[in-house]
C-alpha cells in the first residue's frame, strides 16, 4: 500500500498547549505525511476552523479533551452531530485515562481515544502511530475526500 | 395473728360509738375515727343546726358542765346553754368569722356552781355548727405572754444550722411550751414505720432517742386526720368518754365529723396503746412537708391528767405550723450545699464528655460518675460495651438487670423516666446475688434503646435498728377490753438487723440524676449534630479532592509533558556536549517522569476512596491466585516462594479491590526483600483461634485476620505507622525497584472501605507480617 493515498490531507488539531502542537507538527513530519495542518486552542474555535475548511473536506480531526472556553467534550458532540462532519474520523488525545471520559468520547462518536504519555518520545510514537494509522491505512469515505 | 372473722364491723349497720363498739386489732386500720360518737369527757359540746341555732345534739355530760341534761337541751336554742348573750355572740360569730373546719374561740363562760371557767370555741363542718366547751385552765398567777414564748421560739429554730440540731429545738421548745414529761420528734421513714429522732425529756425518764416504731402503731386513720388538724390533745388518757344525744343527726341521719373536734374521743387503740407505755395524758402535733406528713411531734406526759388550755394549743399548733415551714426551709439548707455540689461536679462531667467527645469519659475521667452523686460505683453503656467505675455488678449481671429494666413502667414517664430501689432484690431478686454492691440502684435512661442507661449503685448497709416492741406481731395478750383490743405488750427494746438494704436515695440526688441526664442528651445530641455537620463537610472535601485529582491529572500534566519535550529536545541537540549539562537534562526528564507517576498514585488513591464497594461472597483463594499471577514479573528477580499453608475461607468483599490489596501486600514483600530465597506466606487466623501475638487492635478479635508474611528487610517499630502515610517512603526512591510509596497507603485505604484494619508486626532484617481484617457491611 502506497505511504499517502491522499497527496495533501487536512489535518485540524484542536490543542490549547503550544507544546503538544509542536509535538503534533513533529509527528507529522515524522510520519512522512503531507498535510495542510489547521489549529484551534479551542473547542469553539475548532468548528470554525472546520466550517471554513467544509469545502476541501477536513480529513481528521485531532482533539484534546480538556482545551480552554467551550470544552472538548461539546466541540465533539457538536461535530458529531453536523451531517457535513459527522463522518469525519475524531480523534481524542487527552491525559485523562478515566473511564469516563473514555466511556463519553466513545458514546459521543469518537472514532480512538488515546492518553498522552508525559515522556515526549512515547508522545511522540503515539502521535506517529496514529497519523500513519488514519491517513495512510485507513479506507475513509469517498465523500469529502474525494472533492479534494 | 390475723383475726378472721365473718362479722362485719359495727360500723357498718348502725352509727359509731368508740365508747360501745371498740376496735379490734384487726380492723384498726380502717377504724372511722373521724365519727367516734364521743368526747373526751373533760368537756362537753354542743351540736347546732346553723340557721337557728337549735341544739340538735348534746353530748351526755352537759349536765355536768353546763347545768342542764343533754335530753332537756334537745330541740331548744342555744340560749338554753349559754344564755342570750352567749347566744347572740355564737351567732355574731358564726355569721362573720372563718370557723368553717376552723375552731376558733368565741368567748368565755364565768365560773359558776363549781364549775370551772369554759372556753366556748365553735366551727362549722357538713352545715352544722359545733360549739365545744372545756376549761380555760387559767390561773390567778396570769397568763404567760404566749405570743412573745412562739416569737421567741421561731427566732431560736432559725439559728439551727442542722436538721437534727432543728429537732432537738422543737422538741425542747413544746417541751417548755406544753409543760409535759417528754417530747418526742418522730419521723415516718418511706415504709411508714416512725423514729424517735430528737427528743426533751424529764430527766429520770428512759431515753427513748433511736428507738424505731412499726408502722402498725400508727394506723393509716391516724395519718389521715394529721393532715388535716394541727393539734390533737388527749388530756386524761384514762379519762372517760361522753357519748352523743343521739348519736346520729336527726336533721341528717348522719354521724358528726368531729375531725377538727379538741374533744374528740379518742379510739380506744390509741387510749391502749399510750396506757401501755404508761403515758397519762398526751398532744400531739404534725410536722407537715409539702401537704404530706413527715412525722410527729407527741408529747407524753407520765403524772396524771394534764390539761393544755385551748390558749396554749393555738400556740402549739401555730409553732406545729412554723415547724413544718422552717423544716422544709432548714432541710433545703441543707440540702442546697449538696446539690451545689453535685451541680458542680456533673457540670464537670459534662464538660469532660463534651471536651472528649465520648461519654467514657463519665466514666473513665476525673471527676467522674461516682464523684458526684454518693455512690460506690456506677455504670454506662456506651458504644456497645460496658464501662464500670468503683464496685458494680459483673457485665453479665449488668446485662441481665438491663433487661429487666426494660421493662420498668417508670421509664414510660417522659418528664421524668427515673428508677430508684434502696432495697433492689425485693423489686428484682436476681439482685440478691450482688447485695453487697449494689442493694442500691439508681437508673436513668439515654436513649429509648436497650442497655443505654447510666447506672448508679450503693451497698448494702446492715443497719441495726432499735424497736420499741418486736414489729413483727401485734401481742394479742388480754387487754383492759378483752382479747380484741390488744395492742402492743411490751416497750422492750427489740433489735433488729436489716439487710438486703442500702443508704435511701435523696431527692436531691434524685433531682441531680434526672438534670445529669438531661445534659448528657444534649451532649448526645449536639454531637450527632457535629458528626452531621462534619458528614456535610466531608461531602464537600470529597468532591473538591475529586476535583484536585482531576486538576492533578490534567493540568499538571500537560506542563510536564511540555517540560519533558523540552529536556528531550535539548538533549537531542548535538551542540549541548557539556556532560554536566546533559547529565541535568537527564534528570530533569526523570523528576517529570516521577512526578507523572506520584500524579496516577494520587489519582488512584482518591478513586479507592470514592468509588462504590462491590462486595459478593468471594472466594479468597482465586483472588490470591490472580494476585501472585499478577506479580509474577518479580519472582523472575531471584528464587522465590509463595505459600498458602491451608486455603483461605470465602469472605464478604469487593472482588478488585481486595485483589488489590493483596497485590499491593505481596509486590512489597517481595520487593522489600533482599534474601537469596525470597519466602511470602499469606495466610489467616480464624476467630476463634488464639492469636499468638498481643499486637491485634481492639474489635478485630471476633474476626478472621488475613496476613502476608515475608522473610524480607523488615521495617523498624518507630515507622509502623508512617508506612501507611501518602507518598512516604522508608528508602531511597530508587531503590528497592522505586515506587512512589502509595502502595500501603491504598491498601490501608481499601481495608478501611471494608471497614477493617491493617496493622503489622516487624523484625528488621527478619521480616515483616501485614495483618488485615475485612468487615464488609457495604451494601453490594
Amino acid at each position: 500500500m502506497p505511504p499517502t493515498k491522499h497527496a495533501t490531507a487536512t489535518l485540524v488539531v484542536i490543542e490549547d498547549s503550544d507544546e503538544d502542537f509542536d509535538t503534533v507538527q513533529q509527528a507529522v513530519k515524522r510520519a512522512g505525511i503531507t498535510a495542510d495542518v489547521f489549529r484551534a486552542a479551542t473547542g469553539v474555535d475548532g468548528l470554525t476552523v472546520l466550517r471554513a475548511q467544509a469545502s476541501t473536506g477536513p480529513t481528521l480531526v485531532l482533539m484534546d479533551l480538556n482545551t480552554p472556553g467551550t470544552d472538548g467534550r461539546e466541540a465533539l458532540a457538536a461535530i458529531k452531530s453536523d451531517p457535513a462532519f459527522k463522518s469525519v474520523p475524531v480523534v481524542v488525545l487527552s491525559t485523562s485515562g478515566n473511564q469516563r471520559d473514555i466511556g463519553f468520547c466513545y458514546a459521543a462518536g469518537a472514532n480512538a481515544y488515546h492518553v498522552k504519555p508525559v515522556q515526549y518520545p512515547q508522545h511522540l510514537a503515539v502521535l506517529v502511530d496514529v497519523l500513519t494509522y488514519w491517513l495512510s491505512r485507513v479506507m475513509l469515505p469517498a465523500g469529502e475526500a474525494s472533492r479534494s | 395473728m390475723t383475726h378472721t372473722t365473718d362479722i362485719p364491723p359495727p360500723w357498718a349497720s348502725q352509727p359509731y360509738s368508740v365508747k360501745r363498739h371498740g376496735v379490734t386489732i384487726t380492723n384498726c386500720d380502717n377504724e372511722p375515727v373521724q365519727t367516734p360518737g364521743c368526747v373526751q369527757a373533760h368537756g362537753a359540746l354542743l351540736v347546732l343546726r346553723p340557721t337557728d341555732l337549735t341544739i340538735l345534739q348534746a353530748s351526755e355530760n352537759t349536765d355536768r358542765l353546763l347545768g342542764h341534761a343533754a335530753q332537756t337541751l334537745l330541740n331548744k336554742p342555744v340560749r338554753a346553754a349559754v344564755g342570750p348573750d352567749g347566744e347572740a355572740r355564737l351567732k355574731a360569730f358564726l355569721a362573720t368569722e372563718p370557723t368553717d373546719r376552723n375552731p376558733l374561740h368565741v368567748f368565755s363562760l364565768p365560773a359558776r356552781n363549781g364549775v370551772p371557767p369554759l372556753d366556748v370555741t365553735a366551727h362549722t363542718i357538713d352545715g352544722v355548727a359545733v360549739v365545744e366547751f372545756e376549761a380555760t385552765g387559767r390561773t390567778l398567777a396570769g397568763e404567760p405572754d404566749y405570743y412573745a414564748l412562739v416569737k421567741k421560739t421561731v427566732a431560736r429554730l432559725q439559728t439551727a444550722q442542722t436538721l437534727q440540731e432543728f429537732c432537738n429545738l422543737t422538741a425542747d421548745e413544746f417541751r417548755t411550751l406544753t409543760g409535759l414529761d417528754r417530747v418526742m420528734i418522730y419521723k415516718f421513714h418511706a415504709d411508714g414505720h416512725g423514729e424517735v429522732v430528737a427528743e426533751s425529756k424529764r430527766a429520770d425518764l428512759d431515753p427513748w432517742l433511736g428507738l424505731h416504731y412499726p408502722a402498725g402503731d400508727f394506723p393509716q386513720p391516724a395519718r389521715e386526720v394529721f393532715k388535716q388538724i394541727w393539734v390533737r390533745p388527749t388530756p386524761d388518757v384514762a379519762g372517760d368518754l361522753a357519748e352523743l344525744v343521739p348519736l346520729a343527726n336527726p336533721d341528717t341521719g348522719r354521724p358528726l365529723t368531729m375531725t377538727y373536734c379538741a374533744l374528740r374521743g379518742a379510739s380506744v387503740m390509741y387510749t391502749d396503746y399510750l396506757k401501755n407505755m404508761t403515758v397519762t395524758a398526751g398532744l400531739t402535733m404534725p410536722i407537715r412537708r409539702a401537704g404530706e406528713l413527715w412525722g410527729l411531734i407527741a408529747c407524753h406526759h407520765y403524772a396524771g391528767p394534764k390539761h393544755v388550755p385551748y390558749q396554749v394549743r393555738a400556740a402549739c399548733e401555730f409553732l406545729a405550723q412554723v415547724v413544718s415551714l422552717q423544716y422544709q426551709a432548714a432541710e433545703d439548707r441543707e440540702h442546697m450545699a449538696y446539690r451545689l455540689k453535685l451541680d458542680e461536679t456533673h457540670q464537670q462531667l459534662i464538660a469532660q464528655a463534651t471536651r472528649e467527645d465520648g461519654l467514657a469519659a463519665l466514666i473513665e475521667g476525673a471527676p467522674n460518675l461516682i464523684d458526684g452523686i454518693s455512690a460506690s460505683g456506677a455504670a454506662l453503656y456506651h458504644r456497645g460495651r460496658w464501662w464500670r467505675v468503683g464496685n458494680t455488678p459483673t457485665e453479665a449481671e449488668l446485662e441481665a438487670l438491663s433487661e429487666w429494666l426494660n421493662d420498668r413502667p417508670e421509664f414510660a414517664s417522659a418528664t421524668r423516666p427515673l428508677y430508684s430501689a434502696n432495697a433492689l432484690a425485693q423489686a428484682y431478686p436476681p439482685a440478691a446475688a450482688f447485695a453487697d454492691v449494689a442493694s442500691g440502684l439508681l437508673a436513668v435512661p439515654l436513649s429509648r434503646a436497650n442497655r443505654n442507661w447510666i447506672l448508679w449503685f450503693r451497698p448494702e448497709t446492715t443497719q441495726t435498728v432499735n424497736w420499741g416492741g418486736n414489729p413483727h406481731e401485734k401481742p394479742t395478750v388480754l387487754g383492759p377490753h378483752g382479747p380484741r383490743l390488744t395492742p402492743r405488750a411490751s416497750f422492750e427494746l427489740f433489735q433488729e438487723s436489716v439487710r438486703g438494704r442500702s443508704l435511701p436515695w435523696l431527692t436531691v440526688e434524685l433531682d441531680a440524676a434526672a438534670r445529669l441526664r438531661m445534659l448528657v442528651l444534649e451532649v448526645v445530641v449536639s454531637r450527632a449534630q457535629r458528626l452531621a455537620d462534619l458528614n456535610a463537610n466531608l461531602t464537600q472535601s470529597n468532591e473538591e479532592l475529586d476535583a484536585f485529582a482531576y486538576v492533578a491529572s490534567h493540568d499538571l500534566k500537560e506542563p510536564l509533558r511540555g517540560i519533558h519535550k523540552y529536556a528531550h529536545q535539548l538533549l537531542e541537540d548535538a551542540t549541548i556536549t557539556d556532560k554536566e549539562q546533559r547529565r541535568k537534562l537527564d534528570g530533569l526528564m526523570r523528576l517529570t517522569v516521577r512526578m507523572d507517576s506520584l500524579l496516577d498514585s494520587l489519582l488512584h488513591f482518591s478513586r479507592v476512596g470514592r468509588a462504590a464497594l462491590q462486595t459478593e461472597d468471594t472466594d479468597l483463594n482465586e483472588l490470591v491466585n490472580e494476585s501472585i499471577e499478577m506479580v509474577d514479573a518479580r519472582r523472575a528477580e531471584g528464587p522465590t516462594e509463595i505459600a498458602v499453608p491451608r486455603p483461605l475461607p470465602h469472605a464478604r468483599c469487593d472482588r478488585v479491590r481486595c485483589r488489590e490489596i493483596f497485590v499491593n501486600l505481596l509486590s512489597n514483600a517481595l520487593k522489600y526483600n533482599d534474601k537469596p530465597q525470597k519466602r511470602v506466606e499469606i495466610g489467616f487466623i480464624a476467630p476463634h483461634e488464639v492469636h499468638p501475638r498481643a499486637s491485634c487492635p481492639s474489635g478485630c478479635a471476633d474476626l478472621t485476620i488475613y496476613y502476608v508474611r515475608d522473610n524480607g528487610i523488615g521495617i523498624p517499630a518507630r515507622y509502623f505507622e508512617q508506612v501507611f502515610k501518602m507518598f512516604k517512603r522508608l528508602h531511597g526512591r530508587d531503590e528497592y525497584g522505586g515506587g512512589t510509596g502509595a502502595g500501603l497507603t491504598i491498601v490501608q485505604k481499601l481495608v478501611e472501605r471494608h471497614h477493617g484494619r491493617v496493622w503489622l508486626e516487624s523484625t528488621p532484617g527478619k521480616g515483616t507480617t501485614f495483618y488485615f481484617t475485612l468487615a464488609a457491611q457495604e451494601e453490594a
